[in-house]
């Protein structure tokens, strides 16, 4: 895999303009995602994790700032397909069975994918591996409604993996899933992520969920939203099922949520 | 659970013959003349005994009829997509589409000779233009009605508008299309059968259907309408045997 990029957002500012009444989402954030960091975002509904997401991946203009992703701007890692990206909801084609879901950002876009050689390879065995690691191979040929929620977000994620992305964006993925199968996913995700040690930013809501993928987890509040913690997790790696037990993770757990409610006030 | 299912299997026939049997009931039972109503048996005889002169004629129709749906269908695709891509076409062509909707196609009949002759033309034309709106509207909801998660993912990767189009607009809208196809369908027929009605013809369910009412020839005139309506229904059958396999990944067509 070619080198990993960092993140580097400087002043991001975006202002949404909705029935006349300016909503400004962000004002001048600064946030530094090194190479090869899991890093996620915690906040409240509306503080901008979602803005400053689709921002990173090029889905969205902004109106001040820069935004790097390596040496690229986000529309050039978008055209290069340099995300791996996993939306809040599984958003599987229904249409399609677990395999070509799992291989769809593959086939779209193509030109982008010829000038990767290191990705055009072996793509095949890549999915069926793929589909083996999150545990659907006895499902690959199923149709997504046939699936559970959990199952589908796996879908979800495998397409993601699928790609080979260097960096990795996603927006509280999770949200949806039941407590016990969204700790399953945690570890699964972990899994995954080991091998390829892609840059991740990860949006979501739970602290839990935060303190055991991250290894930096960045506290944002208020409208604009403006980071108002940014706590650095000292739990070692691999991290298995248990951690939470951990009291690192109890005192990592106290800190984010005073942030939280400092900044919310 | 089985008997239930079996019941609810059986019971749009049970409708049928119970309008039946109670049309034939108060024919027999009041004595109504012929020419008043005639009683569902007789007009079943009747068409089975000229069953040639029925077929020959309702070819005509269900050609026009079906030419006329393919053409709104392809008009229709066009015009939405030009709709769901652009607001300002969005909001030009609803007026236009609400005008044709409005206006009593009837009228437009002879007009429509006048242009396109006696031939079959007219009537693929007036075909068209009854399946048109609701082609137009549901396909408009249809590409709209694409899921905005769907849509990031693919623009995530930097798909072309084209790819998006293919891959994720279309077949989203695939089911509010075929709900578009089963009105569709019998309206078509209506057109296509009104066209020849009022449009002179020499051939067609419309046609016979007209000749007998100025020639008081019961049987026929009750025979067409048996046959327009027997067609109508086959065509929405088989319309819905295909939605059926074509979209068996949507809910919709999960068995209740």
């Amino acid at each position: 895999m070619t080198a990993l990029p960092a993140i580097d957002i400087v002043g991001l500012t975006k202002v949404f303009d909705r029935s006349g009444q300016h909503l400004v989402a962000l004002d001048g954030l600064d946030l530094r995602v090194e190479a090869g960091e899991f890093v996620s975002l915690i906040g409240p509904s509306g503080c901008g994790k979602s803005t400053l997401l689709r921002a990173v991946c090029g889905l969205l203009p902004i109106d001040g700032g820069s935004i790097s992703i390596g040496k690229e701007s986000p529309i050039e890692a978008k055209q290069r397909k340099h995300f791996g990206f996993v939306p809040q909801t599984p958003a599987l084609l229904d249409w399609k069975n677990v395999r070509d879901n799992v291989r769809l950002l593959q086939t779209v876009n193509r030109s982008a994918a010829d000038n990767d050689a290191h990705r055009a390879d072996n793509e095949t065995d890549d999915i069926d591996d793929l589909i083996e690691r999150v545990g659907l191979t006895a499902a690959a040929s199923a149709m997504p409604r046939e699936l559970s929620g959990g199952m589908q977000q796996r879908v979800s994620l495998a397409r993601a993996f699928a790609l080979r992305a260097p960096v990795l964006i996603m927006d509280e993925p999770f949200s949806a899933l039941d407590e016990i199968t969204r700790a399953d996913m945690r570890y699964l995700l972990l899994e995954l992520w080991r091998e390829t040690q892609a840059t991740v930013l990860f949006v979501t809501h739970n602290i839990d969920e935060a303190i055991v993928l991250s290894d930096r987890v960045v506290v944002l509040a208020g409208q604009p939203g403006t980071v108002v913690a940014d706590v650095q997790i000292k739990l070692g790696r691999p991290r298995a099922e248990g951690i939470e037990d951990d009291p690192i993770f109890h005192a990592h757990a106290a800190s984010i949520r005073r942030a939280l409610h400092e900044g919310h006030r | 659970m089985m008997r239930q299912r079996v019941l609810l299997s059986v019971a749009p026939f049970t409708g049928i013959a119970g309008f039946f049997a109670l049309w034939e009931l108060y024919v027999r039972l009041f004595d109504v003349r012929p020419l008043t109503l005639p009683a569902p048996s007789r007009i079943i005889v009747h068409v089975l005994e000229n069953l040639g002169f029925y077929a020959e004629n309702a070819v005509v129709t269900v050609t026009e009829a079906a030419i006329g749906l393919v053409l709104a269908f392809l008009i229709a695709m066009v015009v939405a997509t030009a709709m769901a891509h652009s607001a300002f076409v969005e909001r030009a062509s609803w007026p236009v589409l609400v005008l044709i909707q409005s206006t009593p196609i009837v009228v437009l009949v002879p007009v429509f000779i006048r242009w396109l002759g006696f031939g079959m033309a007219p009537k693929i034309a007036i075909a068209a233009l009854f399946a048109f709106v609701p082609f137009v509207s549901n396909a408009v909801t249809g590409l709209r009605s694409v899921d905005a998660d769907r849509l990031d993912l693919l623009h995530s990767v930097d798909a072309s508008d084209r790819e998006i189009f293919w891959r994720l607009r279309l077949p989203s809208s695939l089911p509010s299309l075929f709900a578009a196809g089963r009105i569709c369908i019998a309206l078509a027929l209506i057109g296509a059968v009104i066209g020849e009605y009022y449009g002179s013809s020499t051939a067609g369910l419309g046609t016979i259907s007209q000749r007998a009412a100025s020639r008081a020839f019961v049987d026929q005139q009750w025979g067409s309408i048996f046959v327009a309506s027997f067609v109508g229904i086959t065509a929405t059958l088989l319309l819905l045997a295909c939605e059926r396999r074509v979209l068996r990944w949507h809910a919709s067509t999960q068995q209740r």
